[in-house]
């Protein structure tokens, strides 16, 4: 299982059941943890429904209780190709 | 000039401050995540020695050194001077240098350069191999630059800008940073490359020789390198890039270099900031894309650990944005007897001493000050008179209590230039950089009767004749007080 962070102002921002264009960052640990991917992604606060773990952070930092479980379904690649 | 016996690298600067007490060896491993963060932080708010963390959990070989230039003492090692060196011979110091000739930089070969001792390029490219730091918990990612410079060159004027811009890493290859619009690099993208699509060429050197430092982080006119030579005695040495024609500091740490991308961008922050809160939102802002790494054997990454007083961003800020204010109010004729910010202010109160020779001198000082360059780092400028001690708090605030008055002495200038940064701004303000701005007039009007109008201060020191106060300063002791430490 991974996990996963988000940053949201709203937590309006995690609608449930629809398909999400969202920044998230891996918790999983070692030299990666803290790096981003842009990506499509479903999320519920049914813990069991998806595979994955996300926990949520508010605009200034602050820890959410909130938890959700999510489907990383692509990663969205808005890189321009000159800098890839 | 004397010779200057200024640490000429982060290594050497290290050494001097272990030497005179003011830097400790950390040998325990150190957690990037977090665990270095809370080292600075709570040396910074204890005024405490600075760590240095020679073995970092996941990064063997590399080290962190915290809260550089977080004392008056470590700047003044940083300037070969006596550590015990008071604040104003500091400030006198620095005037001196930096009203010198400019020395221009050398550029070395890079055979010579000590940041080219590890090259990373194309695919090896991974910003995840060096130690970047999990700063405060909350942050909005990992921030390479947090004691740093940015070196940027204009592409037809040719002017070089090294500054402090902070960086989080997005990803293994891309950075992000608030870029403020009236900051050298940001009228230079919005004035430039912009408007053209054309990316910005961008090195970051990190673990800079501390003067080296300092001179990013001064909102001095002086191009960087030249002001380093000024205030080192000594001509900058520079390298050139692998994968453009930029040119770093060649005894930095570590040096990333890439583009910034006119047409890309990603979200940066939220991060503890100098005011000591986390006030400006996460939001789209300039990218930085790195195509290639360099560094020394045994890196050292220096951390900046912002938040409450006091850390370096405020110490050396608030001391140079003091001190060029100075200069500039000199420049322009205004009698000033001197400048002064104190750090706890967050670089925010700009108190100026001044001999009150003619009406609306203090707001001819807050104009000068909030319309030059410095202008959009501070909201507040407090003028005071000649009598009073700008370094000495209980004075300046009882000059400000008693003399500003509440009608007349208070001066706000509406919808000029701030930063988005400043806790007390509407989300309005912060979005677009609007501030506002007040000049505390706390000098007695030039048109009472000094006899009969002016208030007499009520001190020791003014209302005693000079032969009272000898006696009873030669006969304290015997009175039975304990001895006054000067």
């Amino acid at each position: 299982m991974n996990q996963w962070e988000v940053f949201v102002m709203d937590m309006a921002e995690l609608a449930e059941g629809k398909d999400l264009a969202l920044s998230i960052r891996t918790l999983n640990p070692g030299r990666h943890k803290y790096t981003y991917k842009h990506v499509r992604c479903q999320v519920s606060t049914d813990l069991d429904k998806h595979p994955d773990r996300l926990q949520v952070r508010m605009g200034r930092g602050q820890l959410s209780t909130a938890k959700f479980s999510i489907q990383v379904i692509e990663e969205i690649r808005r890189l321009p190709p000159q800098y890839a | 000039m004397s010779k200057i016996s200024a640490p000429r690298s982060n290594r050497e600067f290290i050494e001097a401050c272990v030497q005179a007490g003011d830097a400790v060896r950390i040998k325990q491993e150190v957690d990037w995540e977090n665990e270095a963060g809370a080292i600075v932080r709570r040396a910074c708010e204890l005024g405490a020695a600075a760590p240095f963390m020679e073995k970092i959990k996941d990064y063997p070989g590399f080290s962190y050194f915290g809260a550089p230039l977080s004392t008056y003492r470590r700047m003044a090692i940083s300037l070969g001077m006596d550590p015990a060196s008071s604040l104003p011979e500091i400030g006198k110091e620095y005037l001196k240098r930096t009203n010198s000739e400019p020395i221009a930089p050398v550029v070395i070969d890079r055979k010579d350069a000590p940041c080219k001792e590890n090259i990373l390029m194309g695919a090896d490219v991974d910003l995840c191999k060096l130690p970047v730091p999990l700063v405060h918990d909350g942050d909005g990612g990992r921030y390479v630059g947090t004691w740093h410079a940015v070196v940027t060159k204009h592409p037809v004027r040719g002017d070089v800008n090294w500054g402090m811009y902070r960086q989080m890493m997005f990803d293994s290859r891309t950075m992000s940073g608030a870029v403020f619009p009236f900051s050298d690099l940001g009228k230079q993208l919005t004035e430039y490359y912009l408007p053209r699509g054309l990316s910005c060429p961008f090195a970051t050197a990190i673990g800079l020789s501390p003067l080296a430092a300092m001179a990013a982080c001064a909102p001095s006119p002086i191009p960087e390198p030249e002001l380093v030579g000024m205030l080192s005695g000594e001509p900058a040495r520079l390298v050139k890039c692998e994968t453009n024609d930029l040119e770093v500091p060649a005894d930095a740490e570590i040096i990333i270099e890439g583009e910034i991308c006119p047409d890309y961008k990603v979200e940066e922050g939220p991060f503890g900031e100098y005011t000591g809160y986390r006030t400006s939102p996460r939001d789209f802002r300039v990218t930085f894309r790195v195509n290639c790494i360099t560094y020394r054997n045994n890196a050292t990454m220096t951390i900046s650990n912002m938040g409450v007083p006091q850390d370096e961003g405020q110490l050396l800020r608030s001391f140079s944005l003091g001190l060029e204010l100075e200069k500039l109010l000199r420049s322009q004729g205004i009698p000033v007897t001197g400048v002064y910010m104190h750090p706890r202010s967050t670089h925010h109160m700009m108190i100026v001493g001044v001999k009150p020779s003619y009406s609306g001198i203090a707001q001819q000082i807050g104009q000068l000050a909030f319309g030059s360059k410095l202008g959009p780092w501070f909201h507040m400028v407090m003028v005071v008179d000649d009598q009073t001690d700008i370094y000495n708090w209980d004075e300046v605030y009882h000059a400000f209590c008693t003399r500003c008055h509440p009608e007349n002495g208070i001066h706000v200038y509406r919808n000029t230039t701030g930063t988005p940064l400043y806790p007390f701004a509407t989300p309005q303000e912060r979005k677009y950089s609007i501030g506002s701005k007040v000049v505390f007039d706390c000098l007695w009007p030039v048109d009472w009767d000094k006899v009969n109008d002016v208030p007499t201060l009520v001190s020791f020191k003014n209302v005693y004749p000079q032969d009272i106060q000898d006696r009873v300063l030669a006969n304290w002791t015997a009175y039975g007080y304990p001895e006054v430490k000067k």
